[in-house]
């Protein structure tokens, strides 16, 4: 924590004082913050299963064996095999390529265009953040996974059309947090004394209070990982989601796995847990983000 | 406050626009339309019948037109037919309505009041034992797919006990217990996961209100903690929980979707996604205008509470 | 006792045990009235009640109660072989004029459900609007099955209990399409529209209520012409889209009866092992797996490569493989000894796919070779396929198959609303695709799928010599001819190879121990009239 003079509060991150190394950061981080660091680690974890899981693999996913047909876990196949006698540690792993990509790329469009938005809108403020919202509102005003379905429908099946599918309504919540971050920052003294300074408001808003938003942005794109690799689930549970061949976990979850689960619970047990615990990590990571990057910078 | 709220009266309108044009356009996008479903539900295409039903549907004038239309019979009151029942769509969707909603406000209810408390306990025993477990509980509930806890419900509940809750709808004049065990599981798969956010926030609110300056002196002033915390923090700490609760209830919408398909209730969001996929346009426009309302109008009430309670943002500031 | 006399007492304690058990014929019990019934439906109807303009199960199976046809398949049977008709709305029947002439003497005093008179001017009327005669008085939004009735020239009403139809030329096989689920008779005072809402007919059971999405309420019809029935007081059909609650509610038992097609056979032992007293019978449901090659454009123009495609897939692999031994292999008939027109074993073993799979595959790749195909100069098309699992599965399945002779096929999924309208437009290259037949009746088959310019010959296939004999089967009055006519025939669509048909689906149908006179047929559509069913508990 910084030190601050009487009655300014100076957010650590402006003054630029000597900054300690990374691997102390993430060593202080992970003591004060053990359920995030499980987090972090969770997330470690998936990402890696999704860039190798080529050679996590123990099967190709999406080869059928008809004399395998709804194996239990065993040596063979580790987490059991579907009806049509597919590997599902395989497909699983796979998985999390279809998950990570879709999740990341739409929570990373959807919150970097939202939140410019939002940061733009909430400064400037006046009529043009009124417009703004309006139009944030109405992307909004339709629940995330019925936007998404509809979009879904329009567009077709598709990984690119889902990943955008999914970004569009995750931008008006960016915008909305960032926004609220901007307006509670924008009446803090500091901003009231740069401007009273003389600073450029483009100026202001680059350097004072974007890095401020940063917090709130980290933590938002967390939260909309979790989001995003859920209403992807969701989707393709609905048939409206990624397409055969990738496997994806929601998909995984709908008809034959439901057909089947008394016999074979492990199709609905694994797909279903890589989900929880993929958004379990982002969101146990974004919850001690937030913590960390210091709570009073945090927007509603 | 009587302009502030025609203003905002006065946008929503004008937002209202704006969302009816673009789901008129979206559904449009969508390649195929209700005379593909038909001959599909035929088997064939015929492009003379073709004609002839899109002349009967009025599918054959110019969009702008359609949209004219549309705008004209909502102004009358009128909601229009659907397409696939051939009956006015009113008399299917209404007695959709207190399905989901009866759905949405115990969802919310046992958001409310599972997250709220386990916010509070979490928040004051921050960093101990009773916190993570609390935390990890509710971001269980969080991260699971809402389709999967159903499922899992359902597919557990007819493999230990033979038994799941009624597939048909049970009118609480019907058998009152009976349609409240309809509605309990759903309800509470749906509350657990919403409740996570509002812990959540909660917590983290009420963490940094505790914080704050005058709290610390208030303390210092000697007054006891807990009055510290029931009186100035929760005040403050109420306000993001409320602008929460206002954005959960259209999150709210989207877990019904899956829910009320796993648990076969005959609501809105089930509905909806079947109108999607059946071109059903009058039903797919209506509701969703229908749900951009209510959220317009939780916003609205959301956003004024916010102003209200909070005096540094205040709205057209 | 003395050995010998314990002897005896065996088989007599063996048939007493047997007739203690009541394993009598199920006809030997005696029908209880009233009760309930709660019958599965996987999707909502659509449109309604309309069954002359749609061409689906979800309309068909849930109208059957609702209304009557001429004749009809003995519910009570589950064979649908011509010996098997029996009459509903007609009491007598005969073919006249070396089967040019076919005359119906109908039944009196059956009352529609809104009390009017049945007569025969609504089958004329029904029949005219069906094959869009010019005297027609009234028109169908969409008519699916007007080539059924394309041979007939004229209906007469002379009287009101006698209808003739009079064929442009014999076709025996017209009485098997009046007997299927598909052709019921709708009242000549209602408007065809109604139908999309709701149901005016003479069948067994009344339409009480129609919950959108929800269910559909039946009550018994007081009225119905056969004294005595329907046993049940009523029906109700649930509609339950989600695959894992439908069949939670079948298990737990607030489902009393599953739905035609819906049950496999993993899923029928699954749910053997839970509640073991349930009744599963194994049926065939004339819904078959194919595939279909646009035949008038490239790569699959060429004979030779569709060919190869047909014996590049296994067809016994398939059939374990996606359907766990679900299934039956055949040729564009149902095979015996679920279908009446189909061919034997024997027959089948000689046709591409059904060989040794390494043979199979090796000639596929000969073939290819010859189009200049091969492992380094592969062809890559575009496998299109209905957005729905079962589609997938197979269309998964074939796309492997294909990659081991050469033919690497991307899956591209289509959703329902624009498949039709994609491969009647021919706007594919090759896809996977199910069909159903509403009956088992060669000319239903042959016109519908076959016959060059229909609308529903997906491959837009059309050969002179394959026409020729389908007409000349449609007429030939001998079965025994027209067997060995339709073997010629099945063996030579099975070359060309156009629409290879890769197995026939069998349903495990499902229904609680206490659902008696319910018997499923070798076929979907035709069964469901819900008269002869009724409750023991």
């Amino acid at each position: 924590m910084a030190t601050r003079p009487l009655g300014v509060e100076v957010p650590q991150v402006s003054v630029g004082l000597r900054r300690p190394g990374a691997w102390t950061v993430l060593g202080r981080f992970c003591r004060k913050k053990p359920l995030g660091a499980i987090g972090g680690f969770l997330m470690v974890i998936i990402l890696l299963t999704a860039l190798f899981a080529d050679q996590l693999q123990t099967h190709d996913p999406i080869a059928t064996d008809a004399g395998q047909s709804l194996a239990r876990p065993g040596a063979d196949h580790w987490l059991g095999s579907d009806h049509l006698g597919r590997d599902i540690y395989s497909r699983v792993v796979h998985g999390a390529r279809v998950s990570l990509i879709v999740g990341l790329a739409s929570t990373l469009m959807g919150s970097v265009l939202g939140g410019f938005i939002g940061l733009l809108s909430g400064y400037i403020g006046g009529n043009t953040d009124l417009l703004t919202q309006r139009v944030m509102d109405i992307l909004q005003g339709l629940p995330l996974l019925v936007l998404a379905l509809v979009m879904s429908a329009a567009l077709g099946p598709s990984i690119p059309n889902v990943v955008l599918a999914i970004s569009i309504p995750i931008i008006p919540r960016a915008a909305r947090v960032i926004r609220a971050s901007v307006l509670s920052i924008r009446e803090m003294q500091y901003v009231e004394a740069a401007r009273a300074v003389g600073l450029r408001h483009l100026r202001i808003a680059f350097r004072h209070i974007l890095p401020n938003t940063i917090g709130p942005f980290i933590v938002l794109c967390t939260a909309q990982l979790g989001s995003a690799i859920l209403v992807e689930a969701a989707l393709s549970f609905l048939g409206l989601g990624v397409p055969e061949p990738y496997p994806s976990w929601g998909r995984m979850l709908s008809v034959s796995a439901a057909e089947y689960a008394q016999k074979a619970p492990w199709l609905v047990l694994f797909p279903g847990l890589a989900i929880s615990l993929a958004v379990f990590g982002s969101n146990l990571l974004g919850d001690a983000l937030r913590d960390t990057l210091d709570p009073r910078l945090r927007g509603a | 406050m009587k302009t502030y709220i025609a203003q905002r009266l006065g946008i929503g309108l004008l937002t209202l626009l704006g969302m009816s044009i673009v789901i008129f356009g979206m559904l449009r996008l969508a390649p195929g339309d209700i005379v593909d479903i038909l001959f599909s539900t035929g088997g064939y295409v015929n492009p003379v019948e073709r004609v002839a039903i899109e002349k009967e549907l009025g599918l054959d004038r110019p969009v702008w037109v359609q949209y004219l239309e549309w705008m004209r019979q909502i102004l009358t009151g009128d909601l229009g037919k659907s397409y696939r029942y051939d009956l006015p769509a009113w008399e299917i969707i209404r007695p959709l309505i207190p399905v989901t909603l009866e759905l949405a406000v115990l969802s919310l209810i046992v958001s409310v009041a599972l997250g709220v408390p386990l916010g509070v306990i979490s928040a004051v025993r921050q960093d101990t034992p009773l916190d993570y477990a609390l935390r990890v509980f509710s971001l269980a509930g969080l991260s699971m797919p809402s389709f999967w806890l159903g499922m899992v419900i359902i597919l557990g509940l007819v493999a230990w006990i033979g038994w799941i809750p009624p597939v048909t709808y049970v009118s609480p004049s019907e058998n009152f217990w009976l349609h409240a065990v309809q509605f309990a599981l759903p309800s509470l798969a749906v509350g657990y996961r919403s409740s996570a956010l509002i812990m959540r926030i909660t917590r983290s609110s009420l963490l940094e209100v505790m914080r704050e300056d005058y709290i610390r002196t208030a303390r210092a002033k000697g007054q006891s903690g807990s009055v510290v915390i029931w009186r100035h923090a929760l005040q403050n700490a109420i306000l993001p929980v409320v602008t929460v609760i206002g954005i959960e209830f259209a999150f709210l919408i989207g877990g019904l979707v899956v829910t009320e398909t796993v648990f076969n209730l005959p609501g809105l969001a089930r509905f909806l996604v079947e109108a999607i996929l059946w071109r059903d346009y009058p039903i797919v426009q209506n509701l969703v205008m229908f749900i951009a309302i209510v959220v317009i109008v939780s916003n609205l009430v959301v956003d004024m509470l916010y102003g209200f309670l909070d005096p540094r943002v205040r709205y057209g500031h | 006792m003395t050995r010998s006399r314990c002897m005896l007492l065996v088989p007599v304690l063996a048939l007493a045990i047997l007739v203690g058990l009541g394993v009598t014929p199920a006809a030997a019990q005696t029908p209880k009235s009233g009760g309930h019934l709660n019958i599965m439906l996987r999707e909502d109807l659509s449109p309604g009640f309309a069954v002359h303009e749609s061409s689906t199960i979800s309309t068909s199976f849930p109208s059957m109660p609702c209304f009557n046809n001429l004749v009809v398949f003995d519910q009570l049977k589950r064979a649908e072989t011509p010996e098997n008709i029996v009459g509903e709305l007609a009491e007598k029947w005969s073919w006249q004029d070396n089967y040019r002439n076919l005359v119906f003497f109908l039944r009196k005093n059956v009352k529609w459900h809104d009390g009017q008179a049945f007569t025969s001017k609504d089958v004329k009327f029904t029949f005219d609007m069906l094959r869009e005669a010019p005297e027609a008085t009234a028109k169908l939004r969409i008519n699916p099955r007007k080539d059924w009735y394309a041979n007939i020239e004229a209906v007469e009403a002379a009287d009101p209990s006698t209808v003739v139809f009079r064929l442009k030329r014999p076709q025996p096989g017209l009485l098997n399409m009046l007997a299927s689920g598909y052709t019921p008779i709708y009242a000549a005072h209602v408007n065809p529209a109604t139908y999309r809402t709701a149901c005016i007919g003479t069948g067994p059971f009344k339409v009480k209520e129609w919950r959108k999405g929800e269910f559909v309420d039946y009550v018994k019809n007081p009225d119905y012409f056969m004294k005595g029935r329907p046993y049940l007081d009523s029906l109700r059909y649930v509609i339950i889209k989600e695959r894992g609650t439908r069949v939670a509610a079948l298990q737990s038992g607030q489902l009393d009866v599953s739905f035609p097609g819906e049950t496999t056979k993993t899923a029928a032992e699954q749910l053997k092992k839970a509640v073991p007293q349930l009744v599963i019978t194994p049926v065939a449901q004339a819904v078959s797996d194919n595939i279909i090659m646009n035949t008038k454009k490239a790569p699959f123009d060429n004979p030779k490569v569709r060919q190869a495609v047909s014996y590049a897939i296994d067809r016994r692999g398939l059939i374990q493989a996606v359907h766990q031994g679900g299934a039956v292999p055949g040729a564009s008939m149902q095979p015996k000894p679920y279908g009446v027109w189909g061919l034997l074993e024997k027959d089948l073993a000689v046709l591409p796919g059904y060989g040794k799979p390494a043979d199979m595959k090796a000639r596929a790749r000969k073939l290819l070779g010859e189009a200049g195909i091969s492992a380094q100069n592969p062809l890559r098309v575009e496998m299109a396929t209905r957005a729905i699992a079962i589609y997938v599965d197979m269309a998964s399945f074939v796309i492997n198959e294909l990659k081991q002779v050469g033919i690497e096929a991307s899956l591209k999924q289509v959703e329902t609303a624009q498949w039709h309208a994609m491969a009647t437009r021919g706007d594919y290259q090759i896809g996977a695709n199910l069909t159903g037949l509403g009956v088992d009746e060669p000319d239903a088959n042959y016109y519908e799928n076959y016959a060059c310019g229909s609308p529903r010959n997906y491959s837009q296939y059309c050969s002179e010599l394959v026409m020729k004999m389908i007409d000349q089967q449609s007429q030939e009055l001998n079965p025994q001819k027209r067997l060995q006519m339709l073997a010629t025939l099945q063996r030579q669509i099975e070359e060309e190879a156009a629409r290879p048909i890769l197995d026939w689906k069998l349903d495990y149908f499902t229904f609680w121990p206490y659902v008696k006179g319910l018997v499923p047929h070798d076929n979907i559509y035709n069964f469901g009239r819900m008269a002869d069913v009724w409750r023991d508990k």
